[in-house]
């Protein structure tokens, strides 16, 4: 037997072949041996596969035993190569420490923002809700002539007795409560909810057990975890301890988990933070009404006040339940003609809570995305430049046997090694930026939910950076392994045609740039004077030195009915002797991100429309001065009086608009209106200016105003116009209250500037944002540009040097760099100016008092862009005039 | 060879010495799969019932561990047969499951002979 033959280690070949001949072999010997012992062959041959066993299935078990060996064995050949080109990428970026810390903090920048972006993205889109099965959560609304309204009692209650397609069905509403007792009286954010609030959302407590459908103790509360912190230490024991709540005592049942949310929904609107407390509504698993608690509206079939959540029954599609909806909503208006025509929709919750900042968020996630393209391409140029210094140390590895995809991938691997060191520093970056965006982002865009650096976002951070190595390394790895290819060590015509080659790409990665960088301009200067627009937007009143705060009154329910008037006048009274005051008025919703009731009204006179089609208006309660108090011009008539009382004439004030609307070209002074809901007429004493009520962005309405002495709430928002800061006499204000009231809290203490900034907390952000980005991919553009005409005009001095020694002037040279500039420029920025053309309509429902196609935000950024690309030409254009001829030549 | 001798009083092989067998088999030089499978009948002498089919198995995962290599020769009656050799990795773990298996005989041993159950706690 010789020994000499293959060696079985390193990779296997034909596995199956190999265990077949060996036990062929086996079987062979074996029969041999016994036939020499005397056995027939017939008995040898089965005697000997007696004693081997089954050959079937031994062969098989081997075969599986070696194909597993192989592939480990290729697994561990690949992590060696990787481990090898890794470790030689490290050593090749040590040696170039310049262009790795530019490379790394370019991939950084992009890698961060995108993260940053992301990780917003995944708590609004992506992260599972703290609900039993949430994607399973529907909200229902009423459908009335285009708008989306809150749904009444008698309606609500009439759409989950004649629908099948849910499986639970709650009303919400929304109203505050005084905490007493435990240190300070404090207004807190509260719902009165259905009992079933619970069981729909499936949501479990921290502590205790919330009430069930119907099985709800009238007097029970339950606490956010938030509120249990806060006001209660975040003591245990609390469960069955009874606390105070507009004076009366109410048990808490139950705490509920930090993570469960339930924000506030308005029907225009998305999700602002939520309530902290949560009280069972009345009878019929239907809320009181808000406004008043005690007053039990089941009857009532509009009143809108209720939000409705719904669970769809299993198999059941968010369209079907949208369709029976929409169907059982019209019959029963149909038998309800005072429901006014109305059908009934909904919404998916996450359509609900997240739908209006959905469009914003993609957007951002789009501006991030060409950020960091941009980003890939400077760090592929930076490549291509240090592959291009590289050629011959390829060239020889090629000479010396690397193949062709050994080469690319050892490029590759370096451009990932790089796209994970430029990973690591963005994560640090985005852990950064999303702490500033949480605490920047307005309320209503995520919540006040904290912004985790989840699972998800790792992942999403590693995965960006896999593609982004992938993206920016394919480049020179295709290009420098064929220039390889070409196997030249000589400086000759290789070298010639690689250079050649490169230089195109390069070009193509300039024009590219320019492109993204002129999108993302556009962009930045549509967003830029979208916001500038909003303001400088009029909005009808001088918000300058104006305080604002509200109260709501408590107690015995018949008892403060009678004083309420009282109390106002009094308080008024009080609050306008304090020192620096100059005006006080109080009005039942603030503009500008305070509440907005609304009203449908009948002008006398014209003939009554068809129930439910009646015109609308915003509707207020004002007291004497408000007015004045808030700059709103007094056009025609009077102000409402402390004389306008419940015995006298009931009077309204209206604003221009619904004058206008009701009686174009008349003096409406002295007409009278009624409200749908009234039989009794009031008669218009007064027109003031127009105001934005709901803010900037939203053109004024028809108002109607009401005095609050002939119609009170248990609520009111004061307005102080003072001589000097408002905040500063705060204190004082304070004061005067707590002498008329000591137990009554200030809410929303704030001035009418803050409302207003509040308003335009979102198009800030928005604009912030979008240009902050924008200003970082023209930087990076310009660095990227500076860079790879630098490379150029390097690569050129040899040409230039000749022009020079033949005589050309120094100009001429320059100029022949800058139109290769020019020409690139011009590129990038045509094809630029098409994609934003085609960006800017998607943005387009987001701009104010601006056409997304608006010329000149076009052509200002053409003009930017053009004069950055030339002054990232300028300094490599200069060096190219200062070669030494006779020094490069020789 | 017995032939055909009586198997009722053979033993089952335990739980991995089949493996330890090779190892050893293999500590005085190459030895292809039927080799392997002769020696272990003449040393037992037909003691344990080893079905040989399952020395390929119990080989090939030995040769994925590196305790064995493999090459292909020519036999003297011009055959390619598969040779295995012990590699530096077997003879190591040769010698650990030899002192394992030592200790656990002794151990085994001297319980099965022990003559009277020690006192009672």
């Amino acid at each position: 037997m010789s020994t000499s033959g293959r060696p079985e280690r390193g990779i296997w070949r034909d596995t199956g072949a190999d265990a077949d001949d060996e036990i062929a072999c086996h079987l062979e010997m074996h029969e041999r041996d016994l036939i020499a012992r005397g056995l027939p062959p017939d008995a040898a041959r089965a005697e000997a596969r007696r004693r081997f066993g089954s050959v079937e299935s031994i062969t098989r078990q081997v075969r599986s035993i070696d194909d597993q060996a192989a592939r480990q064995q290729r697994r561990t050949g690949m992590w060696t190569d990787f481990r090898q080109d890794a470790a030689y990428a490290l050593r090749g970026l040590r040696r170039a420490p310049g262009f790795t810390a530019v490379a790394v903090l370019t991939l950084a920048l992009g890698i961060g923002a995108n993260t940053a972006i992301f990780s917003v993205l995944n708590i609004a889109l992506l992260r599972p809700l703290p609900y039993a099965d949430g994607d399973r959560l529907v909200f229902v609304w009423n459908q009335h002539q285009g708008n989306t309204d809150n749904l009444g009692p008698g309606r609500m209650l009439d759409l989950r007795r004649q629908t099948t397609s849910f499986s639970g069905f709650a009303g919400i509403s929304h109203l505050s409560y005084t905490l007493t007792g435990w240190g300070d009286p404090e207004r807190i954010a509260a719902s009165s909810v259905s009992s079933s609030f619970f069981d729909v959302l499936g949501a479990r407590p921290l502590l205790g057990e919330p009430f069930h459908a119907g099985a709800a103790d009238p007097a029970a509360a339950v606490l956010s975890h938030a509120l249990w912190k806060r006001r209660f230490g975040g003591d245990r024991a609390i469960v069955g301890r009874t606390i105070v709540l507009n004076g009366r005592p109410r048990v808490v049942v139950a705490v509920m988990r930090p993570d469960f949310f339930w924000p506030s929904i308005t029907a225009r609107a998305g999700a602002s933070p939520g309530p902290e407390l949560w009280v069972p509504a009345g009878a019929g698993d239907i809320p009181r009404n808000a406004v008043d608690e005690d007053r039990d509206m089941t009857a009532s079939r509009n009143a809108g006040y209720l939000r409705a959540v719904a669970r769809l029954k299993p198999g059941v599609t968010p369209a079907q339940a949208n369709a029976e909806l929409a169907a059982v909503g019209a019959r029963i208006s149909s038998e309800h003609p005072e429901d006014g025509g109305r059908t009934a929709k909904l919404r998916t919750i996450r359509e609900q809570f997240f739908g209006p900042v959905e469009r914003p968020l993609f957007v951002l996630a789009g501006v991030v995305t060409l950020v960091l393209a941009i980003a890939c391409a400077n760090v592929a140029g930076l490549l291509l430049g240090r592959g291009a210094a590289r050629r011959r140390d390829l060239a020889l590895r090629r000479a010396l046997g690397a193949t062709r995809g050994r080469l690319a991938r050892q490029l590759l691997t370096e451009a990932t090694v790089l796209s994970f060191a430029g990973a690591a520093a963005g994560l640090v970056l985005a852990w950064w930026a999303s702490a500033a965006l949480a605490a920047a982002a307005p309320a209503d865009f995520i919540g006040d939910q904290p912004l985790p650096l989840d699972a998800r976002v790792l992942v999403f951070a590693l995965g960006t950076s896999i593609v982004c190595g992938l993206a920016f390394g394919a480049v020179p790895a295709l290009q420098l392994s064929r220039d390889a290819l070409s196997g030249a060590l000589s400086e000759g015509s290789a070298r010639a045609s690689g250079t050649r080659r490169a230089g195109r790409a390069r070009d193509v990665l300039v024009a590219a740039e320019i492109a993204l960088a002129v999108v993302l301009l556009v962009g930045s200067v549509l967003f830029v004077r979208s916001f500038l627009h909003l303001t400088r937007v009029d909005v009808g009143l001088d918000t300058r030195n104006l305080l604002t705060f509200d109260v709501t009154l408590t107690g015995d329910r018949a008892e403060y009915q009678a004083r309420q008037v009282q109390f106002y006048e009094a308080l008024q009274a009080r609050l306008t002797r304090v020192p620096g005051v100059r005006a006080v008025g109080a009005a039942v919703t603030l503009p500008i991100g305070g509440d907005d009731f609304g009203t449908s009204y009948l002008p006398e006179g014209v003939p009554a429309p068809a129930a439910g089609s009646e015109p609308r208006a915003g509707y207020q309660v004002v007291t004497p001065g408000y007015f004045a108090a808030m700059g709103i011009p007094l056009k025609a008539g009077r102000d409402v009086r402390a004389t306008d009382t419940r015995q006298a004439e009931p009077v309204v004030v209206i604003n221009e608009q619904l004058a206008r609307a009701a009686w174009p070209g008349q003096d409406p002074v002295g007409r009278r209106l009624r409200f749908s809901s009234d039989t009794e007429w009031a008669r218009v004493v007064g027109v003031v200016g127009d105001i934005r009520h709901l803010g900037p962005s939203t053109e004024p309405r028809p108002e109607v105003y009401q005095p609050g002495s002939q119609r009170s709430f248990p609520f009111m928002a004061f307005v102080v116009r003072t001589e000097t800061d408002p905040m500063a006499i705060a204190p004082s204000i304070r004061r005067a209250v707590a002498e008329l009231d000591p137990a009554l809290p200030l809410g929303g203490l704030r001035t009418m500037d803050q409302h207003l900034q509040r308003s335009l907390s979102k198009p800030r952000f928005l604009s912030t944002l979008v240009t902050g980005f924008g200003a970082l991919a023209v930087a990076l553009a310009l660095i990227g540009i500076y860079a790879m005409m630098a490379w150029s005009v390097s690569e050129r001095r040899q040409e230039f040097a000749i022009r020079l020694a033949l005589g050309a002037r120094g100009t001429a040279v320059m100029a022949l760099v800058l139109r290769q500039a020019l020409v690139l420029a011009a590129i990038g920025i045509a094809v630029g100016l098409v994609a934003a053309r085609a960006a800017a309509a998607v943005i387009g429902g987001m701009l104010y008092g601006i056409q997304p196609t608006d010329p000149s935000a076009f052509m200002l950024t053409a003009a930017a862009v053009a004069a950055v690309a030339l002054a990232a030409c300028y300094v490599p254009a200069r060096r190219a005039l200062r070669v030494d001829p006779v020094g490069l030549l020789r | 060879m017995a032939g055909m001798s009586d198997r009722s009083t053979t033993v089952d092989l335990l739980q991995g010495t089949l493996a330890t067998l090779i190892l050893k088999s293999l500590s005085w030089g190459p030895l292809h799969g039927y080799g392997i499978a002769r020696w272990i009948e003449q040393v037992t002498e037909d003691e344990l019932l080893v079905e040989e089919g399952s020395l390929y198995p119990a080989l090939h995962r030995l040769q994925a561990r590196e305790l064995v290599s493999s090459q292909w020769t020519t036999s003297d009656t011009n055959r390619r047969v598969r040779l295995y050799t012990l590699t530096e990795r077997g003879r190591q773990q040769l010698r650990a499951e030899l002192s394992r298996w030592d200790r656990f005989s002794v151990a085994v041993t001297r319980a099965l002979q022990a003559r009277r159950p020690s006192k009672a706690v």
